[in-house]
């Protein structure tokens, strides 16, 4: 199938998935930070062991890859600064109620304020691309 | 029995490893059938580009040759994704609704925004300063066992912490 209709699908299922379990909802969110509610621990949880368990899995496989391809699996490097930008992410994350996938979610449940939290990441991935021009160690 | 397996899909909140199982699940199967490591704060990178004037900018023009890649439809797919779910459990339409925030913080909209913008801005520089966010670095990271990813994590998680804990002890009316 075309890759870009693939995600499109499989992106309708993860914010499907992250609204019904309830990823996109900010008290899930604060309560999972201030300790009154851990559902959202259990999620993420569930989910790197289901991900750990299915790679290893995929990794058995004569064929990893549909295509044929040899499975390449790249870690995320840790600059410099990497895990300042990792606090100053967990800050955005306390305050809004939202992460980057979650907020998409937001959106199409309507969730005004979760517009603005979109149109916030959006200028601050255009502000860390400003401030790359004069840093290149960002 | 139709309404009530309805029911438990589209209008109950789900148990927690329902949800964790098809999240993970994304990991191996982007592998599977498209080579693709799970990710989503990437592809904001090409909403800027496409929405704001940063053509110009190195950084962009370098990682963002072809801002229409699949990321865009990923991203697009999570927004219909999330409208599906609350139209199909009865809920669709546009609210100001954010749980305490608009229960226990009582500010004008305006304010509001202002407060979920800045967290978006933080959430949007740092997602590029520490190479990724929830999905890349939390869940595709550390189910490929990544030490970068696990110690990001972590940070991810002090920040998240230390944010809640200054919101409700400031705004909601004091320590929990």
């Amino acid at each position: 199938m075309n890759k870009n209709l693939g995600f499109l699908g499989f992106g309708t299922l993860f914010g499907f998935v992250l609204s019904r379990t309830g990823a996109s909802d900010y008290d899930l969110i604060m309560g999972m930070f201030i300790g009154y509610d851990y559902t959202l621990v259990g999620v993420i949880g569930t989910a790197i062991i289901t991900g750990a368990v299915g790679m290893q899995v995929l990794k058995k496989f004569k064929h990893p890859i549909k295509s044929g391809e040899p499975l390449k699996i790249n870690a995320k490097q840790l600059g410099r600064w990497s895990l300042l930008g990792a606090g100053i992410f967990g800050l955005g994350w306390g305050i809004s109620g939202a992460c980057p996938g979650t907020v998409l979610a937001q959106l199409g449940e309507g969730k005004i304020y979760g517009f603005f939290t979109f149109i916030g990441m959006i200028f601050g991935t255009y502000l860390y691309a400003r401030l790359k021009e004069k840093h290149p160690s960002l | 029995m139709i309404l009530e397996i309805y029911r438990v899909i589209f209008i109950n909140p789900w148990p927690y490893w329902a949800g964790g199982i098809i999240i993970g699940l994304l990991v191996p199967l982007l592998y599977y059938y498209y080579n693709t490591a799970l990710g989503v704060s990437t592809g904001y990178g090409n909403l800027v580009k496409i929405l704001l004037p940063a053509g110009k900018l190195k950084w962009i023009k370098e990682k963002y040759p072809d801002p229409w890649n699949w990321r865009v439809y990923f991203i697009a797919g999570i927004i219909l994704g999330g409208f599906i779910a609350s139209a199909l459990s009865g809920n669709a339409g546009f609210t100001f609704d954010m749980g305490r925030f608009t229960t226990l913080v009582g500010w004008p909209a305006i304010a509001g925004a202002i407060y979920f913008f800045s967290g978006g801005l933080l959430l949007g520089l740092g997602a590029r300063i520490a190479g990724g966010c929830t999905s890349g670095h939390s869940i595709h990271g550390i189910a490929n066992l990544h030490i970068s990813s696990i110690l990001a994590t972590i940070f991810f998680l002090v920040g998240g912490i230390i944010a809640a804990n200054l919101v409700q002890a400031v705004l909601m009316g004091g320590i929990w």
